[in-house]
């Protein structure tokens, strides 16, 4: 709790709390992150499931690079807007239930990341993903919308 | 301004102020709408403009259902959310902003459609997407980037 208190009595988490751009604009940079993440790794996802099979699964990993801006974004300003209320957002249960969903879309991402993206030599033939892959990409999709329902609602439920 | 005192005064909007959860229901369903709509516009203008190319063309722009759906839904959550606070939003500059942008991006991506439909898309299958329709993409990402951002800050206005 020391910490969390002299996180938001930090210089960063004042600034992010008091000035009148701080807040706003890491929430604007939050939610486009999110938009680059869901996009791209909610395409990724509907794929291994069948959608639009015409697209070869392989090369559905171009996709990452954007799902990594978008994490990497959301990352720091996620971190930056916590530092502004940090007691606040470590105490609420919807914040916690955000993170650990978060967490398991993390997870996901990489076994799925195993499963079908692993190194396959050329001409070789196109990955079918199997029973157990889809409910990975399936349970992804729900974890991520799932975060996006939570981070909403932070500033409702306790 | 008579139409947004009327708004705010009418059942929906009543409902919305003593349902206590409804108005955070219809901003989650207005940011997973959004995640839908600037998601798969993301993708749709980056693949024209050159992004994963490997990815066919054709198949990139037939994500535009996923743009629709989330475009319906943040029209229907959105206007309940304006019902609601009507006199605050409508005289709000960060909305009339995002307002403006909105009706540009539509503009943007009817031209973009125009393009699609005169040149009968034999570009679409040759993967060689004219100059024009690269800047009608360059034009749609910053529109909806700065859609956002107004939205976003109508809280702080």
């Amino acid at each position: 709790m020391a910490f969390l208190e002299w996180l938001q009595s930090s210089a960063v988490g004042v600034m992010v709390a008091e000035t009148l751009w701080g807040y706003p604009l890491f929430e604007t940079i939050h939610t486009i992150g999110m938009a680059m993440l869901i996009g791209s790794l909610g395409l990724i996802n509907l794929r291994v499931l069948g959608y639009k099979s015409e697209l070869p699964m392989l090369e559905t990993r171009r996709l990452l690079p954007l799902a990594w801006i978008g994490f990497t974004l959301n990352a720091i300003s996620g971190t930056l807007l916590f530092t502004s209320d940090a007691v606040v957002f470590f105490n609420s249960y919807t914040f916690r239930i955000k993170m650990v969903l978060i967490v398991l879309g993390g997870i996901n991402a990489a076994l799925l990341g195993q499963r079908v993206f692993r190194d396959a030599p050329a001409g070789s033939p196109p990955v079918i993903p199997g029973a157990g892959t889809k409910w990975i990409a399936a349970t992804s999709l729900v974890f991520w919308f799932g975060a996006i329902c939570a981070g909403r609602l932070i500033a409702y439920l306790p | 301004m008579d139409v947004l005192i009327w708004l705010e005064g009418t059942g929906i909007a009543n409902a919305i102020r003593t349902i206590p959860w409804l108005y955070p229901a219809f901003e989650t369903g207005h940011y997973i709408g959004l995640s839908l709509l600037v998601g798969g516009i993301l993708l749709i203008d980056l693949r024209v403009l050159g992004f994963a190319r490997t990815l066919s063309l054709r198949s990139m722009i037939g994500l535009l259902p996923f743009v629709w759906v989330g475009f319906i839904i943040n029209v229907v959550t959105g206007s309940l959310l304006f019902i609601y606070g009507a006199t605050g939003f409508g005289t709000n500059k960060a909305f009339l902003l995002k307002m403006t942008f909105m009706v540009l991006a539509g503009l943007n991506a009817l031209a973009f459609d125009l393009a699609v439909r005169r040149s009968g898309a034999d570009w679409v299958t040759a993967d060689l997407p004219p100059q024009h329709v690269k800047i009608f993409a360059t034009a749609s990402l910053a529109l909806w980037l700065c859609v956002v951002t107004t939205g976003r800050w109508m809280a702080y206005i």
